[in-house]
């Protein structure tokens, strides 16, 4: 095994072992620490696909949006307080409208300030559209609809056992 | 590492983080799940960037970051924000 794989396999089971405690425990410093690895996981996973600038975009989104919502729910404090301070939902605007701004421009013009096309000709989208539609991924779409209508099953019996008067 | 490899994992991360959107009740372990989500979708693009050998995927990575970002700011204030008085 090399050095590579190895980075890999630590990387994956992290990412996936992670992602399955954040979404079934109930505690919320387990969860929001698990939370804490997968993110990890997958910037070590970015960096191994030669992508360490989503790396490191990766680590300080964890940095400036999970670690304060993980000490939110850790921190007892008294909630009774009204909000005061810059609105953060007029950042969250402020960030989309400049990213809805980048993707117009590469629309546009074809390139982005990376220095990086975005008008394909080859047509591997096309043929991967295709591929989609036929052929052996077929099977697997039939698959991931039939497991996605297997969880809303699971969930509307889980809730509705709960409904029921003990 | 294969691209396969690191489309399994983004496969997995994206089926766990649905499974946290509909199974969690509260509005914040949903909006984890989403954001599970968003984050096997930025690897699938990585991945593909380098299985086509173009930085296409990177940047739209990083667009998906900045979007999945966005979400969880509105999104997080919006679960914890003061509860109107019934």
């Amino acid at each position: 095994m090399t050095v590579e794989q190895a980075v890999f396999a630590i990387a994956a089971v992290a990412c996936m072992v992670g992602a399955l405690i954040t979404v079934t425990h109930r505690d919320p410093r387990t969860a929001g620490a698990a939370l804490m690895v997968t993110l990890v996981g997958l910037a070590v996973l970015y960096a191994a696909l030669a992508a360490p600038t989503v790396a490191a975009v990766v680590i300080l989104v964890a940095l400036f949006a999970t670690v304060p919502l993980v000490v939110y729910m850790s921190v007892p404090a008294a909630r009774a307080h009204t909000v005061d301070g810059p609105a953060v939902a007029g950042a969250a605007v402020i960030i989309g409208t400049a990213v809805l701004a980048i993707l117009i421009a590469a629309i546009e013009f074809g390139e982005v300030p990376v220095n990086v096309s975005l008008r394909s000709s080859d047509g591997y989208d096309l043929a991967a559209l295709r591929e989609l539609l036929g052929g052996r991924s077929a099977a697997a779409a039939a698959g991931s609809v039939l497991l996605v209508a297997a969880s809303l099953a699971a969930v509307h019996a889980a809730r509705r056992d709960r409904r029921r008067p003990r | 590492m294969t691209t396969t490899a690191y489309l399994i994992v983004g496969a997995i991360l994206f089926a766990t983080g649905a499974l946290g959107t509909l199974i969690r009740t509260s509005a914040v372990g949903r909006l984890v799940g989403v954001e599970l989500m968003l984050a096997a979708a930025t690897l699938t693009f990585a991945a593909a960037a380098v299985g086509f050998r173009e930085l296409d995927g990177q940047v739209a990575a990083l667009a998906v970051i900045c979007v999945a970002f966005a979400h969880a700011l509105v999104g997080f204030t919006l679960a914890a924000g003061p509860r109107r008085p019934e």
